[in-house]
């Protein structure tokens, strides 16, 4: 069957921390790797992070001795702004075809700045959910790997684009930089593709964009990130003033029939740590978690027991029934007290809406084939019926970076694994 | 608050099972985590004593009296709210309205309020196929016995005059559908249909 010597290459779909380590894991074990991002910088979710629980480091603590890493391994080939088109085969010999996107910059940048002070033009900031705005030149964050600026496509063919072209000393921007499709041969996939949030528009009673005070978990860390929309201030969006009557909202749209019917195992840790954000900031704050129960798995009991002695944290037992808004956009935050059994409607400041996580390869619609998936559409980390295929981090459940991390060594090993069988069989075949 | 330290609670041990077998939707009851959507969804959650989440844990202990005495019974819009975010997918307007209805077969009703006014709401409808405010409330505040009826009758007098200034109650004879006949028949049969439907076993 097979044709002639197997492919030991592992590529790895994905560059949040899940793949990043299942790519320096197998490269340090002596593999060649390719690690393939769609984004123009790896570090995937948790880099959009303020800090991340337990230890509440910042997000460069994990992630730049990864990059170390990463740069100091000449067997890993990272493409970012790349995803894949298809694939075919088995273990030992897939073919697969990639696509990239044009990043208008070249490997010259040296990330100086000047390209994007020459023009006007500012497009939406997806770093910060769409929260502000960036310039048209822009590097996608302050500690993006790789440390190279994008051109956004908007400017592309207009005279701001020959202004930053012009700008640039290092002859780094290159605007005929196309779309790209190219083939590699591969022994083994790793799929790392992670997740994204539920819609939280679809849960219709929590009034999700009728007021800019419901927001979602992901622009709660982006609101307290020092180099987020408001420079680290938990602000209101409706009016700018500090948010001190604070409620976050636990299960949107989790353990739900209606829609995720799995819990997602984080979301109580991240409201804690919000709750935790808006302590440190204003002595005077009041948090309301609002829970059905209170999931601190293992050792996280602790960042509990620690959140929970604090007076001016509140826990709620209670799922929310609806979010009303006043007629001054004020949100009003109602349900039942299932312990003291008072029907309550409290106004705060921000609500904040838990959404858990979806495997962000669920609705992609060109998605190629990854493998199997379980009922939520989660990849199976480790198939047996394909064991070229295997999945790390998020992208085969609901996990934290601590989880993760520890499934992407699994993933690398089993992706070793199955290059060197799918070696050896072609090998006695020959 | 949340333990009842009232030690005369009756329980009934088998009311549960009895409940998820007889009851329509009650077969869900074991899937309720409690987390109070519905009875902090409900319109009117402040004018019920337990509301459908504790409604739903007195079921599963056994509290058999208490449930069938509860004003939750009746207090129901069938808004459904409760049901559509049910994270569980309970049909819990479905069980409150059939635990009122085995409240009426089992003979509470008579002692609730609100059951005796939906007794008399129904005795105008079937009627006149319409309600008429004075029939309604009179038939209601008599349900209390005679003297009863009157006091009740004259503490309200004011609130009656004031709506019939406003044109807000109607004077006269009561207003009837059209074909009163009709919607006998038609009601008769769906009487008969019920009677049927039980004697075959089948449950509301
Ligand atoms: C509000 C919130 C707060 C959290 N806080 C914490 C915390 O404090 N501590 C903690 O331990 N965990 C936390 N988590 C969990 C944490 O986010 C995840 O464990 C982590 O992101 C998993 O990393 P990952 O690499 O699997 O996925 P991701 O971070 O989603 O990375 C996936 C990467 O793959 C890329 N990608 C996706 N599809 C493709 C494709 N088709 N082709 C190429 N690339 C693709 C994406 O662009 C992304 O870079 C939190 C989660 C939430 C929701």
């Amino acid at each position: 069957m097979n044709q002639g010597p197997a492919s030991q290459t592992i590529l790895v779909v994905g560059g949040g921390i899940a793949g990043i380590t299942a790519a320096v894991e197998a490269a340090e074990t002596g593999y060649e790797v390719i690690l393939l991002e769609q984004s123009p910088a790896l570090g995937g979710r948790v880099s959009a992070f303020s800090r991340y629980f337990p230890k509440l480091c910042h997000p460069t603590c994990g992630l730049e001795i990864n990059y170390q890493r990463i740069r100091k391994n000449p067997r890993i080939k990272v493409i970012t702004m790349a995803k894949v088109e298809s694939l075919s085969g088995q273990a030992g010999d897939y073919t697969v075809l990639v696509k990239t996107k044009p990043r208008y910059v070249n490997e010259k940048c040296t990330a100086c700045g000047d390209c994007a002070k020459a023009t006007d033009v500012r497009v939406s900031n997806s770093f910060n959910y769409g929260m502000d705005k960036v310039s048209a030149a822009y590097l996608p964050h302050e500690h993006a790997y790789p440390q190279k600026f994008v051109i956004a496509p908007e400017v592309i063919d207009t005279p701001d684009a020959d202004n930053i072209k012009a700008a640039c000393k290092y002859g780094a921007v290159d605007l005929d930089d196309t779309e790209s499709v190219f083939e590699l041969k591969i022994g083994a996939v790793i799929w790392a593709t992670g997740w994204k949030p539920y819609d939280a528009t679809k849960i219709t009673p929590y009034s999700y964009g009728a007021s800019p005070d419901i927001i979602n978990n992901l622009e709660m860390e982006r609101l307290a990130a020092h180099d987020g929309p408001t420079g680290g201030k938990i602000l209101r969006p409706s009016n700018g003033e500090p948010a001190k009557r604070v409620a976050l909202i636990q299960c949107a749209g989790s353990r739900d029939t209606n829609h995720l019917p799995y819990c997602s195992r984080i979301c109580c840790l991240g409201s804690m740590k919000h709750a935790v954000y808006v302590r440190e900031q204003y002595t005077d704050a009041v948090v309301d978690i609002y829970y059905i129960d209170i999931r601190a798995h293992d050792r996280l009991e602790a960042f509990y027991r620690r959140v929970s002695a604090d007076p001016q944290v509140n826990f709620i037992k209670s799922k929310p029934g609806h979010v009303e808004i006043e007629e001054d956009g004020t949100p009003v935050v109602c349900g039942e007290d299932t312990i003291s059994r008072e029907v309550y409607a409290r106004s705060y400041d921000l609500v904040v809406l838990a959404l858990g996580m979806e495997p962000s390869a669920l609705t992609d619609t060109d998605a190629p084939h990854m493998g199997s998936r379980d009922d939520y559409g989660f990849i199976v980390p480790l198939p047996g019926d394909e064991p070229g295929l295997s999945s790390a981090g998020v992208a085969g459940g609901p996990l934290d970076v601590s989880m993760s991390v520890q499934s992407a060594t699994a993933a690398a090993l089993s992706a070793i694994q199955a290059v060197r069988k799918a070696t050896a069989q072609s090998g006695a075949l020959e | 608050m949340a333990v009842s330290s009232d030690t005369s609670q009756k329980y009934d041990l088998g009311f549960a099972r009895w409940v998820y077998q007889n009851v329509k939707g009650g077969d869900k009851l074991s899937m309720c985590m409690q987390c109070g959507a519905c009875s902090g969804s409900c319109p009117i959650g402040t004018e019920m004593d337990h509301g459908p989440r504790k409604l739903i844990m007195m079921v599963r202990a056994g509290m058999k009296e208490a449930v069938f005495q509860s004003n939750t019974l009746w207090n129901c819009t069938s808004c459904y709210r409760c049901t559509v975010r049910c994270p569980r997918g309970i049909p819990v307007t479905h069980v409150v309205q059939g635990l009122a209805a085995k409240a009426v077969a089992l003979g509470y009703a008579s002692e609730v309020d609100t059951a005796r006014f939906a007794h008399s709401f129904w005795w105008s409808v079937t009627h006149f196929g319409r309600t008429d405010e004075r029939l309604v409330t009179a038939k209601y505040y008599f349900s209390f016995g005679f003297i009863a009826g009157i006091k009740k009758s004259l503490d309200n007098l004011k609130i009656a005059l004031g709506m019939v200034m406003k044109g807000r109650m109607h004077v006269g004879l009561p207003h009837k559908v059209s074909d009163n006949k009709g919607l006998r028949a038609i009601l008769e049969k769906a009487t008969e249909i019920e009677m049927r439907d039980k004697q075959g076993g089948a449950e509301s």
